[in-house]
């Protein structure tokens, strides 16, 4: 048996499955005490359960979205080794930053050393400022990770205490503004992430939970809790992989899906390609912030059932804001929500509210309720519609680097808009026969994102570079630098060395891995040719875990 | 075009990691790798001043309105040429509809010396992106004058070739002198054909030459050139060959130079072509473009065994290139004025012999070039060429070309001489392409077939 809880901004949603079935589903508001919402929506579901039976529990949470939006985190100075290339002046990340000399080329040589008079003026002025917290990140340091090391250790010498934290351990792909973001906002949120996950074990200890815990990621993976702490970063958007991770399982397999999320001010937008969530191609973009963190491709849009409604001109236009529920539910002003119940689309709220804030609002333009929850209604599908549409657009468009890759480009189209998350569900069939497609309503959808995190599974990636010229080769995850004893190291041995590093890495991560599961997701081999001759190979090889969920979750029975 | 502040710059990179001439040829796989770690490494897709875009292939009638491939443009053009040409026509399409403000087409294969008439490869290119650029945005969008800067350290003989008798496309190349290097041409007096005469501006420069003189170059000759020529385009065919470091060229320019190049020239579209120091220049000289394009500091984009010193003038040289600029200045002085050599008058006609060797296929072509002398119009073409694979059996093909700007006389006297050639069936193959009606008509003796393509 697993359970699944969802901790959204409003409700804490829980799910008890087993053998892909749903056996109870919990629905709680979410309290300021994160605790108390969770030990009440695990009650309700884990009711006349023995917790013995439960094999595994799995967590999604905007924790961290929220700890960042409202910067509740850790002061922390960055010690960066850009080198040449962008102006130093462009790297402002909000935060203390001391530039250092010395720089790593794109092989992963070494072209200017580092100071070591610069780098202890640089820890003097830090201790004075009393951070006891340092990111230390270099451009290209995922193909060399020494001088990012060396000055790690020059801190532990002269500032002890102070943690320290590297690019080349968190943000191994080739990006360095998104690994210095990426390194700063785990190093930030470690703190107070480690305060929540110990009030999750709580909460499991009081149930006397015994199970395996996992936390899900924006990649629609899980990692075990006491891994999270390590890359509390790799959680941020975990809410909307976990509707659509939901979606998955409750929709025909191989079906091409719009996810649909609406919610009281934002609506959550996700594609599902024959079958798998769409990976974005670039790292998540947390608070106008861009970092390398892998997510499913999700966009926010900024409409909801509760978005405050105003009359412009001949027209209505609708806030950003939510200025509190909606009328019908007794709220101050006339939403999208209202809309729906003048038009028989939902039974919740109160009819003649709702036809009091539609009449309000149209009067001007001499509309009648019904009429203007028309106009109201068509708006906000109309809105989706277009952002639904752009983001296919926009995964046609993805760059390609390769003659195969352009040639192999098409155009797709979802057969199904799937609604989930319970509110304003109305507009889905509306916005479905904009699309073209037919509209669907899971069953569960309400707890559909609790259903996300129950059926998600542990994914691990590794990435390794060999460089055969240079005779080394590289781990992205953890930048675990190697010697290769032969210039002649081969991509069938070096795919070989990759998975062997992905079974250890599965062990520490309590995984019990398959070999002949491994899936192969990048292979890159460039032979080296100097003056004519071949003098070496780069080969970039990245395996993972098989994606995917753990079933598809047959007919429901509550 | 004029620049539109606050739009961005759009960039396609397309560095066919999949393709390649030969396993080791310098037109391989990895030429763009170390570049591609660099931009992507220095976050470049992620700058708010940077809309990267995905390339999509050219048809084969946009190549057909430029060359005549032989036989066919399929013969010629693998899916990565077309992808390189269909690079450059987006981004061009993109900026003069005002959606970005300028763009660097950074792809593979090149095309600068490819020719009007194709019948292989040579100087590793089979079809020419700018020039089927050019006339992409001169067929669609009536762009009127456009300007090509060569900065490649081989001239830009294929380019040359296209627009050699084209008043309205001012073609500029700088390369290192043509005694020293591929193709050995290139020299002043190349000026163009009699009715474009001084559109074709050439300036050979001596091996050695670093970016003090270069950049001399560009303030004294080349920018009061484009300003009296006052171009609707201007493109950059962005060759990176000069640099200090090229395996194949022997100029001594930086990064930095290539960066202030750019600056000054202000191109609408650069097109990346040669440049095969693929470590030690192109991840700096391309960051170095990208961020001058897009109005950026590039000043601290530097090479690791770069410093100031190695690479001062001597007097001399700075005398010589003086020189030069004087004298080409006095050639641009003498544009529109300078009536035909009357040696090369055959009744109607201007005529010129070719020969074209091309290097990469080891292919020997023979050309004769005609140009209808008209008072109306820039006049068609007609070229009768045979072209020698070694001991394939050769062949010869007829090629009429009418310009855009063309008189009815000139197009039905040119559609008259494509059918009086199929009728007389003396060549392999006969072409038609007449760019004032958009229309490419081809036929074979052989299979007495005929084929047409139209924009």
């Amino acid at each position: 048996m697993n359970v699944g809880v969802d901790v959204g901004g409003t409700f804490t949603d829980a799910v008890l499955l087993e053998n892909n079935l749903v056996r109870a589903t919990a629905k709680v508001p979410t309290r300021r005490d994160l605790l108390v919402s969770v030990l009440e929506a695990i009650d309700v579901v884990l009711k006349g359960v023995d917790v013995k039976e439960l094999d595994r529990v799995v967590f999604s949470t905007t924790m961290i979205t929220n700890l960042i939006a409202e910067r509740k985190f850790e002061d922390v100075a960055l010690l960066l080794i850009p080198g040449p290339g962008l102006a130093h002046e462009s790297y402002n990340f909000g935060t203390k930053v001391h530039i250092l000399s010395g720089a790593i080329d794109y092989r992963g040589r070494e072209i200017i050393q580092l100071n070591d008079q610069e780098i202890e003026s640089a820890l003097m002025d830090l201790s004075r400022q009393g951070y006891s917290r340092v990111c230390v990140v270099g451009k290209f340091s995922p193909r060399n990770t020494t001088q990012e090391k060396r000055v790690a250790a020059i801190i532990e010498k002269k500032l002890p205490g102070c943690k320290v934290d590297l690019g080349s351990m968190l943000g191994g792909q080739l990006n360095f503004p998104r690994r210095v973001v990426t390194t700063h906002l785990t190093s930030a949120t470690r703190e107070p992430y480690h305060h929540f996950l110990n009030s999750i074990r709580q909460a499991l200890a009081v149930r006397k939970i015994n199970a395996d815990v996992f936390i899900l990621k924006a990649d629609g993976g899980t990692m075990p809790l006491e891994n999270a702490e390590e890359l509390p970063i790799e959680t941020v958007f975990s809410g909307p992989a976990a509707s659509t991770l939901g979606v998955q399982a409750l929709i025909p397999p191989g079906e091409t899906a719009v996810v649909v999320d609406i919610g009281g001010t934002t609506t959550d937008l996700a594609l599902i390609l024959s079958g798998q969530p769409l990976l974005s191609s670039r790292g998540a973009k947390v608070e106008n912030q861009l970092t390398q963190v892998r997510t499913l491709a999700v966009k926010s849009v900024p409409v909801g059932g509760d978005s405050s409604l105003e009359r412009a001109g001949d027209g209505f236009i609708i806030g950003t804001g939510r200025q509190g529920p909606a009328y019908c539910m007794g709220g101050p002003a006339p939403t999208p929500s209202d809309a729906l119940r003048v038009l028989g689309m939902t039974e919740l709220g109160d009819l003649h509210r709702a036809e009091e804030a539609m009449t309000a609002l149209g009067q001007v333009l001499n509309l009648s309720a019904r009429e203007t929850a028309g106009t109201v209604m068509e708006m906000v599908a109309t809105k989706i519609t277009s952002e639904i549409n752009s983001m296919f657009l926009d995964w046609e468009q993805e760059p390609a680097y390769l003659v195969w890759e352009v040639l192999q480009k098409k155009k797709v189209r979802p057969g199904l808009v799937a609604g989930v998350g319970g509110g304003a569900s109305g507009f889905i069939t509306r916005i479905a026969s904009e699309l073209n497609c037919d509209p669907f309503i899971p069953p569960h959808a309400p707890v559909a994102n609790a259903i996300g995190a129950a059926v998600a599974k542990p994914t691990i990636q590794l990435s390794l570079r060999a460089d055969t010229e240079q005779r080394y080769y590289i781990i992205q995850e953890d930048g675990f630098q190697g010697k290769l004893g032969d210039k002649h190291f081969s991509e069938k041995e070096a795919l070989l060395l990759a998975k062997e590093k992905l079974l250890a890495r599965a062990v520490k991560y309590g995984l019990d891995l398959d070999p002949e599961e491994i899936e192969t997701t990048h292979r890159e081999v460039f032979n080296m040719i100097r003056d004519w001759t071949t003098t070496g190979r780069l080969i970039d090889i990245t395996v993972q875990t098989p994606r995917g969920i753990t079933g598809r979750i047959l007919q429901g029975v509550e | 075009m004029k620049k539109q502040e606050g739009k961005q710059t759009g960039l396609i990179f397309f560095p066919a990691f999949d393709w390649a001439i030969s396993p080791t040829h310098p037109e391989r796989e990895e030429r763009l790798l170390y570049t591609r770690d660099q931009i992507f490494e220095e976050g470049i897709m992620d700058l708010p001043q940077i809309h990267e875009f995905t390339a999509s292939l050219a048809t084969v009638h946009d190549i057909a309105r430029t060359h005549f491939c032989v036989p066919r443009v399929e013969d010629q053009t693998t899916e990565a040429h077309l992808i390189a040409a269909g690079a450059a026509i987006l981004l061009a399409g993109r900026i003069v509809t005002g959606q970005i403000k300028n763009g660097f087409a950074l792809v593979r294969p090149p095309g600068h010396h490819a020719m009007r008439v194709v019948h292989g490869n040579r100087g590793f290119c089979n079809i020419n992106n700018e020039a089927i650029m050019v006339e992409y945005l001169r067929s669609r969008y009536g762009v009127k004058r456009v300007a090509i800067i060569d900065t490649d350290v081989h001239h830009g003989d294929g380019t040359q070739n296209i627009f050699w008798h084209d008043p309205d496309v001012l073609f500029i190349s700088f390369h290192q002198d043509g005694r020293t290097i591929y193709p050995g041409t290139g020299f002043t007096h190349e000026l163009g054909g009699p009715r474009a005469f001084a559109r074709t501006i050439n300036i050979p420069l001596q091996p050695g030459t670093s970016d003090e003189n270069l950049l001399y170059v560009v303030d004294n000759l080349i920018l009061p050139i484009l300003a009296d020529f006052k171009p609707d385009f201007i493109v950059n065919s962005a060759g990176q060959d000069n640099h200090f470091t090229d395996p194949l060229g022997s100029m001594r320019i930086s990064a930095q130079g290539y960066a202030k190049l750019t600056e000054k020239l202000g191109p609408d579209l650069a097109v990346l072509e040669g440049g095969y120091a693929i470590e030690t220049a192109l991840p700096y000289v391309n960051m170095a473009i990208i961020l001058a394009l897009a109005g950026l500091d590039y000043t601290n984009v530097r090479e690791p065994d770069y410093w100031p010193e190695r690479f001062k003038e001597s007097p001399d040289r700075s005398l010589q290139v003086r020189k030069l600029v004087d004298q080409i200045l006095h050639y641009w002085q003498l544009r529109d004025q300078m009536p035909p050599d009357s040696r090369s008058i055959r009744g109607q006609f201007y005529e010129r012999n070719k020969r074209i060797f091309y290097d990469t296929d080891y292919i020997e072509e023979e050309q004769l070039e005609r140009l209808k002398l008209c008072d109306h119009c820039p006049g068609y073409l007609a070229i009768d060429s045979r072209a020698n694979h070694g001991i394939a059996k050769s062949g010869k093909v007829k090629c009429l070309s009418v310009p855009f700007k063309a008189c009815a006389k000139c197009r039905s006297e040119a559609a008259e001489a494509y059918h009086q050639a199929k009728k007389m069936g003396s060549h392999q193959y006969v072409y038609l392409q007449d760019k004032s009606s958009d229309i490419f008509l081809g036929y074979s003796a052989g299979s007495g077939k005929e084929w047409q393509s139209g924009g």
